[in-house]
């Protein structure tokens, strides 16, 4: 049995909602930890190359905190004084838009939240309770689902480079860049600050709307594909603009520009200095800021030339991969009662597989990358932030003991196919009826096919 | 093939490139030693001309052009190439040139943007400990902005077979009022008639009258092919605008008087040809009829006038051009002329047949 209550006043309530504005440009779901001492909400992007997650302190940032676990039932399980879960972000979002400013006789006073899970109980139910003005009470009862919730790992202590910077600067910054940008590259050039943006991909979109019939008669035999060509656009600050730039020259590190924009836009609104960890390309990055008892952190892969130009360096640069971390809140009963209650999120719920024979995820590589032409250069293409860039271990045996938990998604070493793959096994329902068939096709066949020939199935 | 400049006036660029995207996405810029030239021609709707004279937007000491056919003819993405001048804003140097990367043309743009600051003590967190870069205190700070916006060079061939259309000679031209508040009436009508359409689930009742109408520019498209709704838009040599919508469910029309009614330049034509033409005819009907005779009429799409409309921004004087029945054009002078030439859009518009 375990309980979480706690009450926010009115700005309280306004800087949830923007943190959950900026969640919800991450992933479809949050994800929520309770603590005895903090609360956390995090966001994993559906490539699991950008994590966010914003925590609370009990004392600073809640009117009131309270969270109360039973230990009956959990046996020296790490999670024991911890619970998860997640929830549509959507829903979430909805009750808080629009509740706060209002200077009405029922604005919203202070609002509580409930929670309590038990498990002889199959319903799930986040109660949320705006007190308003004149004795209005609006309650809200959503529904969350139990998950595991992974946590991308950042060694703080082990970043190379770093750089903090006003996050007003940092906006006019971003305000140079087109709309279609996708991606900055970030790098220190003698004395200068570089962010440039690029697109990998032209855009797309129907060839009509561009020339008249006339002008095509005209300018007869050229396409029109340069124009579609995105614009470049480069920003060169003196390093002296930021508070602090300790980043070697010439390293160019590239991270997806949507996601900066969303930190940007967020820190700005709660107006924090916005410091940036990170060591090389392909390495994760570190955005981090501290404001009136939340902290926030947003993890997100890098990509750039990883090695080729510094070759040496992989001995040199303390490697800090992020191991998988991931944390259940039942060990046991979240395998137990999978298949009749909430599925769990996919990837997670899969066990390791020898690298042979048709495992999970080679049927799902085979099938998405047939959906999906991969460009040529995939060796730009983000690295997920839970597979390790080269982990030897995935060459060992296979470890009986390790608990299931574990990610096991990385095991084929196929990590630019990977990429792609995780991105379409996300929904999951689907994915979900899609593990219990793996799980027979695990087990060896008992029948010949010869044998059910006489069925017409196979006719 | 080169051409390199600074920016004089950033702004106006950008407000003339803001305009100009309403009406295409895909621009003919043409530059020349003089003039720099756009023409945009959607598929439908309204084509513009535009002259501008060098020294209105670029600064003429560093305008350098050089061309085996003394122009360069370039396709720009011109909402793309408005949204990179942003960046200029308020910036004391911008530069434009032409250049090349990876074999591909670009115009590029280059911006020094500097403003004061205050310096970034206060908020200075203790949680991002470690020596400093420099100093904090108030100062200039620059930043070097570069927008690469992606062309396609034209050859001169090209282009040779794009002309200017050729019209008739206009039975009225007159001078536009206030274009804000023609732009405001204009979208409030077309918006009413709209709004009254949908109640209704038909579209404007279009009599299908013969047209005897010929347009020597474009197709004249029919008022049943396209559901937005038509203004009426009329005028005559004695200073009167009328703008008028009319569906099943309603009238409205708002009238214009005392505008003026240009005399052309007797630099162009003798008196003679002036006085043959069918505008000054009409004048002089009038001045022995009275006010009410010698309109010319044009039906024009709403939404669409409205993207002509947009060229408000920049203050300029309109003239407008009546053919009746067949045309509307529009020479609209830029405020402020560069040595005796003045920066000039025409825009044709087609009358859509009742």
């Amino acid at each position: 049995m375990t309980s979480l209550a706690l009450s926010l006043d009115p700005p309280a309530l306004i800087r949830l909602h923007d943190v959950l504005i900026c969640l919800s440009k991450f992933s479809e779901t949050v994800a929520i930890e309770a603590e005895p001492t903090l609360l956390r909400l995090s966001a994993l992007n559906s490539t699991k190359t950008g994590f966010a997650s914003f925590a609370f302190e009990k004392n600073a940032f809640f009117e009131a905190y309270s969270f109360q676990t039973s230990s009956a039932g959990h046996s020296g399980s790490i999670a024991q004084d911890r619970f998860f879960c997640q929830i549509y972000a959507k829903a979430l979002l909805s009750i808080f838009r629009g509740r706060i400013d209002r200077n009405k006789d029922t604005a919203v006073e202070r609002c509580d939240m409930e929670l309590h899970e038990d498990p002889q109980q199959a319903e799930c139910r986040l109660t949320v309770k705006m007190i308003c003005g004149l004795g209005v009470i609006k309650s809200y009862k959503l529904t969350y689902e139990p998950a595991a919730i992974q946590h991308a790992v950042f060694d703080k202590s082990k970043a190379t480079s770093m750089w903090a910077a006003d996050p007003r600067f940092l906006k006019n910054l971003i305000e140079h860049f087109s709309s279609s940008a996708e991606q900055l590259d970030m790098y220190s050039d003698s004395g200068k600050a570089v962010f440039t943006s690029f697109t990998t991909k032209v855009t797309e979109g129907k060839g009509t709307e561009f020339p008249s019939p006339r002008q095509k008669l005209s300018y007869a035999n050229a396409g029109i594909e340069i124009l579609k060509h995105p614009v470049h656009t480069s920003v060169a600050t003196d390093k002296l603009d930021f508070q602090e730039y300790l980043v070697e020259d010439n390293m160019h590190v590239a991270i997806n520009l949507k996601d900066f924009k969303a930190i940007v836009g967020h820190a700005e609104t709660v107006n924090a200095t916005v410091t940036a960890r990170f060591t090389r390309p392909c390495k994760p990055l570190q955005l981090e800021y501290l404001v009136e008892g939340v902290q926030a952190e947003f993890t997100i892969m890098t990509r750039g030339q990883a090695d080729d130009d510094v070759p040496s360096s992989r001995a040199t640069i303390p490697r800090e991969t992020p191991a998988p971390i991931t944390i259940s809140a039942r060990p046991s009963e979240t395998q137990a009662s999978a298949p009749n209650t909430m599925p769990p999120p996919p990837p997670r719920s899969r066990s390791i597989r020898p690298l042979n024979g048709s495992s999970a995820q080679e049927n799902l590589t085979q099938k998405t990358s047939a959906d999906r032409p991969l460009a040529s250069g995939l060796s730009m293409e983000f690295d997920s932030l839970f597979v390790p860039a080269d982990d030897d271990r995935q060459w060992d045996e296979m470890n009986e003991e390790e608990p299931q938990d574990i990610l096991g998604w990385d095991a084929s070493g196929t990590q630019d196919a990977f990429g792609a793959s995780i991105r379409d096994a996300e929904p999951s329902l689907g994915a979900n009826e899609r593990t219990e068939e793996d799980d027979e096709m695990g087990l060896p066949p008992t029948q010949r096919l010869s044998q059910v020939r006489q069925y017409g199935l196979f006719d | 093939m080169r051409f390199r400049t600074q920016l004089k006036d950033s702004r106006t660029f950008s407000k003339l490139t803001a305009s100009l995207s309403t009406l295409g996405k895909v621009c003919w810029m043409r530059l020349e030693y003089d003039v720099i030239r756009f023409t945009i021609i959607p598929d439908q709707g309204t084509q513009v001309w535009a002259s501008i004279p060098v020294g209105t937007i670029f600064d003429e000491t560093t305008y350098s052009l050089e061309s085996n056919s003394d122009a360069i003819n370039i396709e720009v993405n011109i909402s793309v190439l408005n949204r990179a001048l942003r960046s200029a804003w308020g910036s004391s140097h911008t530069q434009l040139r032409l250049t090349k990367k990876d074999k591909l043309p670009l115009l590029a743009l280059t911006v020094l943007a500097s403003e004061w600051t205050d310096g970034n003590m206060a908020l200075a967190t203790d949680e991002t400990p470690g020596e400093t870069t420099g100093d904090r205190g108030p100062r200039e700070r620059q930043t070097w902005i570069t927008q690469e916006v992606p062309i396609k060079i034209l050859h001169e061939s090209a282009v040779e077979g794009l002309h200017e259309p050729h019209c008739p000679d206009p039975e009225v031209h007159i001078i536009l009022p206030n274009l804000g508040q023609l732009k405001s009436i204009s979208d409030r009508f077309t918006k009413l008639a709209s709004t009254s359409v949908k109640g209704n689930q038909s579209g404007i009742v279009v009599p299908e009258a013969p047209s005897d109408n010929t347009s020597t520019f474009g197709a004249n498209t029919t008022g049943s092919t396209n559901s937005s709704p038509k203004l009426e838009l009329s005028a005559n040599m004695h200073g009167s605008l009328r703008l008028a919508i009319a569906t099943d469910e309603l009238r409205i029309s708002s009238f214009w008087s005392d505008l003026v009614n240009p005399p052309l330049d007797p630099a162009q034509m003798t008196q003679e040809q002036i006085e043959q033409l069918p505008s000054e005819r009409n004048r002089m009907r009038q001045a022995r009829e009275g006010d009410e005779s010698g309109w010319a009429k044009v039906r024009i799409d709403g939404k669409d006038w409205s993207r002509v409309l947009s060229i408000g921004r920049m203050s300029p004087k309109v003239v407008a051009c009546f053919v009746n029945d067949i045309a509307l054009v529009l020479y609209v002078y830029l405020p402020g002329s560069w040595n005796g030439e003045e920066s000039c859009l025409t825009y044709y518009i087609n009358s859509f047949t009742t």
